[in-house]
Order: structure tokens, then C-alpha cells, then sequence
């Protein structure tokens, strides 16, 4: 009867139209999804874990058993789910050489990607390294397993401060053994600027016109804008407070506008040994693993770097845990074991790394006397007392947390 | 006409279905979900993992709105990165568009056998990952770089490039978007028969007023598929400014982007991109609007 030709454009169009609407719609399926609840609306958090802090230290909940210490290895392929450039691949090579199984590592770009891909399950890891911020939640929502301690013998090797009776944010250390540790400071090139003069300067070396055009900040908002509180003369580096918080973003607003400071992720290592960058806020693990990345011609002692004195120090930690979906439990184990070992934790770090891991064996004389931190990195080294002294970055609650989302979006945005 | 053919109703309709399908599964449905994560919850408890509200009687909209106000109302924080896009995609399209149209007119009317060469050479770049040329880009553009020692005479000495310059970053997008601009205008230049030119050329004009009066009407439709093919990407381009400029050339893309580092930040980011859909909706409105005249014109 009909023939296409007898069919204008437009009646074509209204005919598809129809049959788009015969495919099932979308209220059908919409009309199955149960109401979502009361409880996840808003920014009420009907926490049972308590945030961890210095002061209120958590012991979190056991949710389920640890896995039997007589577990069999598994075959493999163990997956560790990691930062990029993160750990030696020769050690993880070792490790297994040692199991004859195979280890494929994946990187995660930041930490929100991380969890929401543990959580999701597009990623199933058998080891994770979340920060300590994100642990309450993670085993809130039983993501992560508690350790079988009778197959991490090793962790003897770590300071007793994080294993007896264990950190503030995993009081006996049920759920996490810790990778590393690192303090915010500010590196620098030496051969621009004395280290008297960055002694004296402090964090202001970031806002002195002085660097201009090569001072870098790192394109990350929990630290720029914690060390713009500190650089502003306040310690409350989790502050819910407006006015200390808006004052960190006009800072940092006024020495990216000012002395054209620049927001990068990798400019202490990329750019700062080849001269880029004069000085660079900077994680201690950055500016020790810089070596590695110096231009041919250009001595290693070109590089320095400037940290608050004990009390004043922002000092962090990034852990080991296993995921409750891992399919490899014993062979996790086995891995972070492998890595708390005295000698293979030292060598990931000075071969490699760059990032110190807790270990009692290992003193500030000795780092610098093996070579591994170099004499003009005095300060990059990390010690116990400042675990216990100094300033942390805490998880934020979700409105303070939203207060520092919006600076950073502010200066983003490039106002 | 009628061909003695008998089809029934559902016959010529049903030709669209794996159109149907593809725009549903690939459009609809996943612009719903945006829909339906902008107008929905944020679980804090859960790593800020977003709620979506699909059913439109649960939508709220106080995030969306907070959103919108942040383009107008106090510190307008959104309105610089806004008013920049613009700047930036309609300065490097009316590049894009003048440098495409002298390459694929010199192209089209280059009747030498070179003209496949040609053709290959302006897809060639397009074989390395955008994101390789844009490296190599910043060795170029770096200080004290190639480009600088070139600009020296002209007092470019000392420019760093990358420092947040808003013409690096409209260059970046020029170089990035210009080879979508030249092929469509190509292939219309090359469709335009001699012989209406030869008939300009009888009837007394010369060749400028050849050019003007029958050459450039003739590519209109080209010029819009150009501009519009360029255009919309560049709205929503992000990894440019990225690698290219700073926080100072921040663009509408960078605002998005910067919303996936943060706990809950994809309510957010869910309405910062209904918000763009409905800026691009404008100049898509515009190019549909004028295809049809121009099919009715020529019907």
C-alpha cells in the first residue's frame, strides 16, 4: 500500500518515533527500583565507627573471621591495586618468582577512583593501599578483610607505634599494616636558594615573588589547602572553619595569580630536578625518589627540602589491606609479609621508591649513611616521635568536607 | 508511481530499529542516568557514592540548583570558566575555519595528482594518539624551548607558553580540531562542478566574484557541518587546558573533571553536564534548523 515515496521526511521521523515508544519504557523498569531511602539523603552520617583521630584512637570492628593461618596458597594471579609508581616491580618479581604464581598490578589515579572500583567490584584486588582517611568507611561497608596475624610474622619490623598497640585509625592493627610514611614540606633547588634561606622562609617560600613562575603546588585539594592553613600560621589542618578555609584559597589563589604558581602532580620528580621549578610543596617521598630523575649533568645535591620542626609537621600514611573480594587471601598475605621483610621494605624504598617504610631497623643516621636519602635531605627522614606528635590529616566530615571541595573549585576554576 | 508492491504498515518503520536501539542504549538511557544522578542523593556514609533518582516524583533539585546559582550569585565561581569556553571554542573555530577552508580549497582544486598525497598527509596526524602530538606539543611550547628560540626576533624570547596563556590554549584546540573541520569542506569544495564555475566565469565575473557568489554559497552547508562538528567536542574539551594552560585558562570541561576527585562530587558533576548539554543544545538546534531549509530550498 504505502510506499516510502509517498511518505514525506517528517511522517518518517513521526513513524520512528512511534516505535522508539513501543520499546519497553522506561517507567516500566523505573516503576521496579524501590524507593531510595531516607537515610543516605542529605549529609547525615548515622556513623557506628567513629572518625579516628591522635586523641580518640579506633578500634575497629571485627566483621567477619580472618582467614585460616593454614589456608592454602592460592594459584594466582594475585592483583595488587596500587598508585602507579608506587613499588619496585623487581621486589614484586621476587615475590612471584618465590609463590610461582603471577602478579598483575593496576593504578588507580586517585584515591576516589580507587574506592569507588573496590566498591563497585570492577576491580578485584587481592591487595589494596587505601589512605588511612578512607579505612572507617571501607570497613563500614566490609571491603576490607581483617588480617590473619599469624601470617604476617614481619610486622615486627615496623615501629611499635603501629604494631603494639597499632595506629590511632586501626588500633591493633586488625584491617591494615602500613606501607609508608611521609611528611609535606617544601622542596627546593638548592643551587637557587640557601637552605638558610629556605629555613627562614618556610612555607612562604611558596609565595615569594621571588620564585615566581617556578613554584609548584600539588594539584590536590586535602593538601594544598592544609598547607596553605599551615603556611597562614594556623596547626587546624581538618578545620571546619570558613574563615580559615577561605583564607587558605585567597592565598593560594594570590600566589597562583601573583607569582604564576602552578598546580601539577608530578612536579617535585618531573620538573624540579631538571629546573622547571625553584621550589615545590612536596610529599618527603617525592623529594628523596627526585634523585632518580636528575638531568645527567646536574649533581644530586642540587636538591633540598624544608619541613615545619617537630609539632608542627603534617606527616601521613598510606597502607597495605585486603579486600573482602579477594580471591587470593593467602597469597595477599603472603605479599604483604613479603614487603613488611626487612630487607625487601628497605630496598623498595632505596632503589626505588623514594617513600620510607615505618621500619624500627631503619634510623635517620643510617639512611644517610647508606646513601639512600642524601646528606642535603636531612629532613625528608621520617621518625616515630613525629607519628605520635604531629598534625594529621584526619578524615573530614561530608559539610566540612564540602567547605574545602568549594575552595578548591574556586581556584580551579581559575578566578 | 505506485508499484503494485504491497509492504505492510510496519514495514518501513521497522528499518529504524537498530537505529532505535543504538540511540537508546547509547543516548537515552545514559542520558537519563545523568538526569537521574544530577536530581538525585549523595550517600556520604558510602564514599559519597551518588543515589540516583530515576522515578522524575523523587527528583530534587537542590543540588542542581546550587549548581546553576554558582554561575550568577556570589563569588559566581563557575562564570569565568564559562565565559572562557566561549572565547576559546569560538575564537579557534573561526581559526579552524579559515585555515581549513584555504587548505581544502587548495586541495580540492589542486588538480595535480598529488591531491591523494595531500589527503593523506591531513589524516595523517590523526594515526598518533591526540594525546602523544599534545606531549610533543609541550616540548615545543616549553620555556626556553624551540618554539621561544624561533620567536626570539619578534620578542617571544621569554614567553613561557605553558604557564596559562589563552592563546596556547585556543592553539591547542585549533590543532587538535582542525583536520574534522577541513574534510567535511573538502569534501563539499571537490563536489562543486567545473562547470559552474566555467558558467560564472561566461557570464562576466572574475575570479574573486566566481568565488563569493557561487563557490562559498555553495559550501554553506559544509561550513555549518564544519563548525558544528568542531564546535560541540571543543564545549566540552578538557584535556587541552589539562595539558596545555593552568587553573587560569580553566575551562567549562575542567569544571566537570575537577568534581571527580571529591567525595560526592558526581551530583555535582551530573549537573554541571545537563548544564552544558543545554548550552551545546543551542548551536545543534541552529544546524538542524538550517539543514532543513536548505533541504527544502533544494526540494
Amino acid at each position: 500500500m504505502r510506499h516510502p515515496k509517498d511518505m514525506n521526511r517528517r511522517q518518517f521521523l513521526t513513524r520512528a518515533g512511534g516505535a522508539a515508544l513501543a520499546v519497553p519504557s522506561l517507567g516500566a523498569i523505573l516503576a521496579a527500583c524501590s524507593k531510595p531511602g531516607e537515610t543516605v539523603s542529605g549529609s547525615e552520617s548515622p556513623s557506628d565507627i567513629p572518625i579516628a583521630t591522635l586523641e580518640n584512637p579506633v578500634t575497629l570492628p571485627m566483621n567477619r573471621d580472618p582467614i585460616a593461618a593454614d589456608t592454602p596458597p592460592e594459584s594466582g594471579p594475585l592483583v595488587l591495586y596500587n598508585w602507579a609508581d608506587y613499588i619496585w616491580k623487581k621486589k614484586v618479581n621476587e615475590f612471584a618468582e618465590e609463590w610461582g604464581v603471577d602478579v598483575e598490578i593496576t593504578t588507580f589515579n586517585n584515591m576516589e577512583e580507587g574506592i569507588q572500583k573496590v566498591s563497585n567490584g570492577q576491580v578485584e584486588a587481592d591487595v589494596f593501599v587505601p589512605t588511612t582517611n578512607y579505612l572507617r568507611r571501607l570497613v563500614k561497608d566490609d571491603l576490607v578483610q581483617p588480617l590473619q596475624k599469624e601470617l604476617v610474622p614481619n610486622i615486627s619490623s615496623v615501629w611499635p607505634s603501629y604494631s603494639d598497640p597499632g595506629p590511632y585509625y586501626d588500633v591493633g592493627w586488625r584491617y591494615t599494616v602500613p606501607y609508608t610514611i611521609y611528611t609535606w614540606g617544601v622542596a627546593y633547588r638548592r643551587d637557587r636558594v640557601s637552605d638558610d634561606e629556605a629555613a627562614s622562609q618556610g612555607w612562604d617560600a611558596l609565595w615569594n615573588n621571588e620564585n615566581a613562575e617556578a613554584i609548584s603546588l600539588y594539584d590536590s585539594y586535602g593538601d594544598t589547602i592544609a598547607v596553605a592553613i599551615l603556611r597562614n600560621g594556623s596547626l587546624e589542618v581538618n578545620t571546619g572553619d570558613e574563615a580559615l578555609i577561605t583564607a587558605a584559597k585567597d592565598a593560594i589563589l594570590q600566589t597562583i595569580n601573583e607569582n604564576k604558581a602552578r598546580l601539577t602532580i608530578n612536579g617535585v620528580y618531573a620538573k624540579l630536578p631538571a629546573g622547571d621549578f625553584t621550589v615545590a610543596e612536596s610529599w618527603s617521598g617525592d623529594i628523596v625518589g627526585a634523585q632518580w630523575y636528575l638531568p645527567k649533568d646536574v649533581e644530586w645535591d642540587v636538591l633540598g627540602y624544608w619541613r615545619p620542626p617537630n609539632g608542627q609537621t603534617m606527616i601521613g600514611n598510606d597502607t597495605l589491606a585486603i579486600p573482602t573480594a579477594a580471591k587470593n587471601p593467602r597469597l595477599a598475605h603472603e605479599f604483604i609479609n613479603f614487603f613488611l621483610d626487612e630487607e625487601v621494605g628497605y630496598d623498595n624504598f632505596r632503589y626505588w621508591n623514594g617513600y620510607q617504610p615505618p621500619f624500627s631497623s631503619i634510623d635517620p643516621e643510617r639512611l644517610i649513611d647508606d646513601g639512600v636519602v642524601p646528606p642535603n635531605l636531612p629532613m625528608a627522614v621520617v621518625t616515630e616521635d613525629m607519628f605520635k606528635e604531629d598534625l594529621t590529616p584526619y578524615e573530614l566530615v561530608p559539610e566540612v568536607d564540602l567547605l574545602w571541595q568549594q575552595a578548591w573549585t574556586e581556584i580551579k576554576a581559575g578566578a | 508511481m505506485q508499484s503494485g508492491v504491497w509492504y505492510p504498515r510496519w514495514y518501513w518503520p521497522s528499518f529504524t530499529i537498530t537505529g532505535i536501539v543504538w540511540l537508546t542504549v547509547l543516548f537515552v538511557l545514559p542520558a537519563y542516568v545523568v538526569l537521574s544522578v544530577a536530581f538525585g542523593a549523595v550517600d556520604f556514609e558510602h564514599f559519597g557514592q551518588p543515589v540516583p533518582y530515576y522515578a522524575p516524583w523523587w527528583w530534587s533539585f537542590s543540588t542542581f540548583n546550587e549548581t546553576l546559582t554558582q554561575f550568577y550569585q556570589g563569588s559566581a565561581i563557575y562564570q569565568a570558566p564559562l565565559i572562557r569556553t566561549f572565547v576559546y571554542v569560538s575564537s579557534a573555530s573561526v581559526i579552524c575555519l579559515v585555515l581549513g577552508y584555504a587548505v581544502a580549497y587548495f586541495t580540492a582544486r589542486c588538480t595535480s595528482k598529488n591531491k591523494g598525497l595531500i589527503l593523506v598527509l591531513l589524516v595523517a596526524p590523526l594515526w598518533i594518539s591526540y594525546l602523544m602530538r599534545i606531549y610533543a606539543w609541550q616540548g615545543l611550547l616549553d620555556a626556553g624551548g624551540p618554539l621561544n628560540v624561533v620567536l626570539d626576533p619578534f620578542g617571544f624570547g621569554d614567553t613561557d607558553f605553558l604557564s596559562g596563556l589563552h592563546i596556547t590554549v585556543i592553539l591547542g584546540l585549533v590543532y587538535g580540531y582542525i583536520p574534522f573541520m577541513i574534510l567535511p569542506l573538502y569534501a563539499s569544495l571537490d563536489r562543486i562542478q567545473e562547470s559552474l564555475l566555467e558558467a560564472g566565469r561566461d557570464l562576466g565575473a572574475n575570479g574573486r566574484q566566481t568565488f563569493w557568489r557561487v563557490t562559498f554559497p555553495l559550501s554553506r552547508p559544509a561550513i555549518l557541518t564544519g563548525i558544528v562538528i568542531v564546535t560541540l567536542p571543543m564545549f566540552g574539551d578538557y584535556y587541552t587546558n589539562d595539558l596545555l594552560g593552568s587553573s587560569k585558562t580553566s575551562m567549562f570541561g575542567n569544571l566537570i573533571s575537577a568534581q571527580r576527585e571529591f567525595t560526592g562530587g558526581s551530583t555535582r558533576m551530573a549537573s554541571l553536564v545537563l548544564i552544558l548539554s543545554v548550552i551545546v543544545m543551542v548551536p545543534m538546534m541552529y544546524y538542524l534548523r538550517e539543514t532543513r531549509r536548505a533541504a527544502e530550498r533544494g526540494a
